[in-house]
């Protein structure tokens, strides 16, 4: 935690400092704006998430998901934690506290990794609320087939490399 | 400030399933959950704000225009690299991402290009890692996540630019779609 947090604000700081060289004050002004802009609705909603999601893991069936999705579920339980980060709905701030009850659950790093990779590549709610609008049904068919491997592929390659 | 019907949402979501952990796990549940989600909040938030802070300064640095530029120059193997590299620096969500793509359609970019984009938008982008994965998941987690997932966009590209030849993904450029 301290090592991310440590991360974060020092690439903060470093953009900042370009930011202030390429454009000075105005520059910076706007893009705290932004961030200010983007940080208000999450004040009400990121904690309900994380409360709700600590909730969901006092009352759901720990056992079962680690039968399901855990480090032992090998291929079958990468599909699974692949078709369910498909079909999350609502965006990182439901995905990823989801994902930490997973993890607390005894889900698997790599079916985490099929997970998270799942969802960043299909999520069924973006593709119909901009893919298909902007890019048309044709190519995001194109790009989701194109896709299909890739939560299984980052599974294994977690697997791998933890291994190592 | 107004609460919004998705605020309400997710408040719900937290006293309903509150209400039920309560009910099904008792009073030493719920204290538990309550622990857990304070300290959760309380070390999320700071880092939650920097990387928004992030998302912000990129905007500044890196626009839309540079950004398709960048993509047009390319093609081939090589071009797929740099949309790698483009799609990790888009900062934003899906309303920047597809705009740029449908842009870079239109300006002729094949569809292995478009496709890497889009997927390395979606595994790789450095403001969404910094905002949502690194604060929840923890470093290592998102380390390996990232790592991983490198070579990705590469291979949904060329993946995309083989099945492109097939009659049913032949398309033009965006504007005769």
């Amino acid at each position: 935690m301290i090592l991310s947090f440590a991360l974060i604000w020092f690439v903060a700081a470093v953009l900042s400092g370009l930011v202030f060289r390429a454009t000075g004050a105005s520059g910076l002004r706007a893009a705290g704006r932004e961030a200010v802009g983007m940080f208000r609705p999450l004040v009400i909603r990121l904690p309900c998430a994380l409360l709700a999601a600590a909730f969901l893991m006092q009352i759901v069936p720990l056992d079962l998901v680690s039968r399901l999705i855990g480090a032992e579920s090998a291929m079958p339980g990468l599909l699974a934690a692949a078709a369910l980060g498909a079909f999350l709905p609502g965006g990182p701030m439901v995905v990823f506290p989801v994902a930490v009850v997973l993890q607390q659950a005894g889900a698997g790093a790599p079916q985490l990794v099929a997970l998270v990779v799942g969802w960043s590549v299909f999520d069924l709610n973006r593709l119909l609320t901009y893919e298909v609008p902007v890019m048309s049904g044709r190519f995001a068919a194109l790009r989701t087939l194109s896709c299909l491997a890739l939560p299984v592929l980052a599974g294994l390659g977690a697997q791998l490399f933890l291994a190592l | 400030m107004e609460p919004t019907r998705t605020d309400l949402v997710f408040v719900g979501l937290a006293v309903g399933l509150g209400l039920l952990c309560y009910g099904i796990g008792g009073a030493q549940a719920f204290g538990d959950a309550l622990v857990q989600a304070t300290t959760l909040v309380l070390n999320v938030l700071p880092q939650l704000a920097g990387g928004l802070l992030i998302g912000g300064m990129v905007k500044q640095l890196v626009g839309r225009d540079r950004i398709a530029a960048l993509l047009g120059a390319d093609t081939g193997l090589r071009g797929l690299v740099t949309a790698t590299a483009a799609g990790a620096l888009t900062p934003g969500g899906p309303f920047m991402s597809f705009p740029i793509a449908y842009a870079l359609w239109t300006a002729g970019a094949g569809a292995g290009v478009l496709v890497t984009y889009i997927a390395a938008w979606a595994l790789l982008g450095l403001a969404k890692l910094a905002v949502w994965e690194l604060p929840l998941m923890g470093m290592e987690f998102a380390s390996v996540r990232f790592l991983v997932s490198l070579p990705l966009p590469i291979i949904a590209g060329l993946v995309a630019g083989r099945l492109s030849r097939l009659r049913v993904f032949r398309f033009g450029t965006g504007a005769q779609e």
